[in-house]
């Protein structure tokens, strides 16, 4: 019985010096910033390039939740996050017309491709509309992979289908891939399957040599960032003070130019977008 | 197949160089599954236990109900966890979304099931005479308790293990309730679904390949306390 008392203080006291040996002890929550964004910004490394100046001057610990734009924009009405940086304008405003954000600022602009296989069997390459040139894969037989996860790029690929008029849903050839984009493109790589993909995402992986660019540079394929403070008059608990001081400085001179100065292999993948 | 061998050469690149993010995955997974289990363990085993040795009313069901939270899935556990941390849910003002405590409590969630029903097999495959004789020698309940746990350990050894498995190699829990935040949630197991994401596979072996290691070690102290009991 002693023993068995003995060996029980003896556990505790060992996990309690596990957890005193954290090599990184969480901030104090006083001390943090919770920004739910989406992965295209944070897999390409933007985000840690990004917001390394900004911590380490205010002093500030910023947790990156790095979700779809959906599942950001959800995580912002439940109050479990202070502020969300997400690329899908209608759902941005739905979502300031519902009063779950306050502030909602321009931030940067990347733009959508349409990648499929180099040898192009549906013969879209250089195709002007991507509407079009995403009508022509289904009709030509192949295959074309959808986000399928309410992310921003799938919002944006919903409305391409709607330009043209076409319902995609259900026909042959249209898969839903249900992943993010780094995961989609790969899946697109070996089925050959066309995919609408941000650039930033693409140019960050590595070569995926059977995959190529095939339509670009119209301008529905423009796809604007916006953040948007958590409403702290809904979600008393936030960091409000914080997450202001971020999107100033997101939207500062500074901000912009370091958003600006980012690049992945010698290209420029996000451009500043803030007006003072 | 070359993935495989690039992702030995980078996880034996991020131990060499030390790679501050794996290594504090690495500590969290150990940290956050050790943490878990012990404290499942300090009431599934008596739980398990008193429900084979007294058969109170519903045991059955009970140990239905235990057999049956070993079936869910770990990210239903992280959705329930997230549902009660979340900012409009019960626990909401406690402020423990997205923290390691977090994964603790989902990961509690996911070890007390097995380890219920593991316990509560053992025991009742014990022959009752023992627990009948340490009664009758006086002992009282803790002490009775302790007898019998002690007559299986080794079954419960084999069910500390599993639940160890469960929690270490677990992803539902440590992304929808931890966040995976870099440095301060991120698992190993969570480690490889961001590598994945970022469609890098060579580095998403890696951090899956450490977790296997250190199962290895676990396995290996285990069996080793496991010998030495039985001299």
């Amino acid at each position: 019985m002693r023993r068995a008392g003995a060996i029980a203080v003896l556990v505790a006291l060992g996990l309690a010096g596990l957890w005193a040996l954290d090599p990184a002890p969480p901030a104090p929550a006083a001390g943090r910033l919770r920004l739910a964004t989406t992965t295209s910004t944070a897999n390409s490394g933007l985000l840690a390039w990004l917001l390394a100046p900004f911590e380490a001057r205010e002093g500030l610990r910023v947790q990156v939740i790095a979700v779809g734009t959906g599942q950001a924009l959800a995580l912002g009405r439940r109050g479990d996050c202070d502020l969300v940086m997400v690329h899908a304008r209608a759902e941005e405003d739905a979502f300031l017309a519902a009063g779950h954000g306050v502030d909602r600022r321009d931030l940067m602009s990347n733009d959508f491709v349409v990648l499929g296989p180099r040898d192009d069997p549906a013969g879209i390459r250089g195709m002007e509309d991507p509407g079009a040139a995403l009508a022509r894969v289904l009709e030509r037989g192949a295959t074309f992979l959808s986000r399928g996860d309410e992310s921003g790029t799938h919002l944006k690929e919903r409305a391409l289908w709607a330009r043209v008029g076409v319902d995609p849903e259900r026909r042959r050839g249209y898969l839903k891939a249900g992943d993010g984009m780094a995961r989609c493109i790969e899946v697109a790589h070996q089925k050959q399957a066309y995919v609408l993909a941000d650039r930033g995402t693409w140019l960050a992986m590595a070569p995926r040599p059977d995959l190529a660019v095939l339509v670009e540079g119209h301008p529905s394929l423009r796809n604007p960032y916006g953040v948007i403070l958590v409403n702290p008059a809904r979600h008393p608990h936030v960091n409000a003070e914080g997450a202001r001081r971020l999107l100033d400085w997101l939207t500062s001179p500074e901000g912009q130019a370091r958003i600006g100065a980012f690049r992945v292999g010698g290209e420029v993948l996000f451009h500043p977008l803030a007006r003072e | 197949m070359d993935f495989l061998w690039e992702g030995v050469e980078e996880a034996v690149r991020l131990i060499a160089r030390g790679d501050r993010a794996v290594l504090h995955a690495a500590y969290n997974s150990v940290a956050c599954t050790l943490t878990a289990v012990l404290l499942a363990a300090a009431l599934a085993l008596p739980y398990g236990a008193w429900l084979a040795l007294c058969r109170p009313p519903l045991a059955r069901t009970q140990v239905l109900l235990l057999r049956w939270g070993m079936f869910t899935p770990t990210v239903v556990v992280g959705l329930v966890v997230y549902g009660l941390l979340s900012r409009q849910g019960p626990l909401g003002s406690i402020d423990q979304l997205y923290t390691q405590q977090a994964i603790v409590a989902g990961e509690f969630l996911l070890a007390f099931p097995v380890l219920g029903a593991l316990t509560h097999a053992a025991v009742a495959q014990l022959d009752p005479v023992v627990a009948e004789t340490a009664r009758t020698l006086g002992a009282g309940r803790a002490r009775t308790l302790l007898t019998v746990l002690g007559e299986v350990r080794l079954p419960l050894a084999a069910a500390l293990l599993t639940a160890f498995a469960r929690c270490f190699s677990e992803l539902g829990v440590a992304v929808t309730v931890g966040g995976n935040l870099e440095l301060e949630t991120r698992t190993l197991a969570s480690t490889v679904v961001l590598d994945l994401s970022r469609g890098r596979f060579g580095a998403a072996l890696a951090p899956g390949l450490i977790l296997l290691g250190i199962a290895l070690l676990v396995m290996l102290v285990a069996g080793r306390l496991e010998r030495e009991r039985r001299r």
